[in-house]
């Protein structure tokens, strides 16, 4: 077996010059992830690993009224440690769902945005939430919103040769949140998903209604969540029954889950919304 | 690869393969008895270590990532009043886990009494979850729980009779 090279970065400049000497560098901070779901003894690491968990930049968190930016490596601990009040619902209790205290201590919330192969648990809530990821590259610094970490085939798109520097949360609750875990393995298996659905009612109308489903592909329909919004949670039952059939049928032709639970739990989504 | 670490207090030089688990090298080179590498996954707590003050599982950890770190294990503690009060309490509530999950618990009742001194039924019951090997009965490890935790402050506070 070919043994990687391990490099110690100590600050975000230096995992720059790493990523432009090797874009395929892994850059690797919890790695609960990676090390978790491989069953052997020995570790397969690819060519070149950079240890970055102890870059002090990447730990910071910094707290507005508006919003809680935190860097990439703060563990799920980190920000359980945060005061209950910093963190918006339902954060706290999706974080500690994801795994037992040991296993929070090491885990990132860095790591568990950066997932190549599927999408785990954070990123259906923040893409909800319209929380902001910052990048940084050799050829600058941008933010983005989380939900472009999906690309347009629903797969997770995480952008080459740069890192995911830091996270900025909204402090914004929702009247509504509605959110169920399907499968229930440690580490995701083909059956673990993701079903998050969020909305404010204001004045008995349903408004920024958000609903996401992810698991290896993440399913948004961004126009459905516009026409929706707005809508009186008296609004009649013939035309609710209408959402839902288009919204199956558009979970039906991207083919990328059992499309059983997910009516189910959108049925039950819709029944509890509108009156 | 050699690793700087300290490990119970001792500086070492560990050595690793890249790929190599944390629970691995710290049984192989120092012949640590606690530790065992189970589950690989992180899901049975038999290798529960202290990282820079937070228990982790060292089989989650690959063995390149503790350089630096300061590192301690069951043999590292056991010696400590806070352990002998929770052996104690093992015993006063007849409460035995099994000797394959033995140390493991004890390591996860020491650090919940550290970070919570008086903990509740749903602070132990989520510290618990750490070592959910299923040897002892749930109801006596919590009444023994609250009784380390109870020895633990009278000792603490030289409050003992």
């Amino acid at each position: 077996m070919k043994l990687s090279e391990v490099f110690f970065p100590q600050d975000v400049d230096e995992i720059l010059e790493l990523l432009k000497k090797n874009p395929d560098i892994l850059l690797m901070a919890g790695g609960t992830n990676i090390v978790g779901s491989q069953p052997s003894r020995i570790i397969e690491l690819p060519e070149q690993v950079a240890s970055i968990a102890k870059v002090k930049e990447l730990r910071k968190t910094i707290r507005t009224e508006q919003f809680i930016e935190m860097g990439a490596c703060t563990t799920f601990t980190g920000l359980l440690s945060l005061a209950p009040a910093s963190l918006p619902e339902p954060l706290g209790a999706v974080i500690k769902a994801i795994g037992n205290r040991a296993l929070c201590n090491i885990a990132t919330i860095g790591g568990n945005l950066c997932c190549r192969n599927r999408f785990l648990d954070l990123w259906p809530f923040l893409s909800c939430m319209e929380a902001q990821v910052e990048f940084r590259s050799p050829s600058g610094t941008r933010w983005a919103s989380v939900s472009h970490l999906c690309g347009e085939d629903g797969e997770p798109l995480i952008p080459k040769a740069s890192i995911l520097s830091r996270l900025r949360i909204p402090l914004y609750n929702y009247d509504f949140v509605y959110y169920r875990k399907l499968g229930n393995s440690l580490y995701p298996s083909a059956d673990t998903a993701m079903f998050v659905c969020m909305a404010n009612i204001v004045r008995d109308k349903v408004e920024d209604f958000r609903l996401v489903f992810s698991g290896e592909k993440a399913f948004r329909l961004k126009d459905k969540e516009m026409s929706i919004s707005g809508k009186k949670t008296t609004t009649p039952k013939r035309e609710i029954r209408g959402f839902i059939a288009e919204y199956k049928k558009a979970f039906e032709t991207m083919e990328l889950f059992d499309s059983r639970p997910f009516t189910a739990l959108l049925e039950d989504v819709f029944a509890r919304l509108f009156l | 690869m050699i690793i700087d670490v300290s490990v119970n207090g001792i500086q070492r030089h560990l050595k690793s393969r890249n790929g190599d688990r944390l629970v691995d090298v710290l049984k192989k080179e120092l012949g640590l008895s606690s530790l065992t590498a189970d589950c690989l996954q992180g899901r049975c707590g038999k290798c529960l270590i202290f990282m820079d003050g937070r228990i982790v599982h060292s089989c989650l950890i690959p063995a390149f990532k503790a350089r630096g770190s300061s590192i301690v294990t069951f043999e590292g503690i056991a010696k400590k009043p806070e352990v002998m009060d929770i052996e104690k309490a093992f015993q006063l509530t007849q409460t035995q886990p099994c000797s394959f999950c033995h140390t493991a618990k004890i390591m996860t009742i020491f650090d919940l009494l550290s970070r919570v001194p008086l903990p509740n039924e749903d602070d132990i019951v989520e510290a618990l979850d750490m070592v959910p090997c299923p040897c002892s009965d749930p109801i006596g490890l919590i009444q023994a729980v609250k009784l380390a935790a109870e020895l633990r402050n009278k000792r603490k506070f030289n409050r003992e009779a």
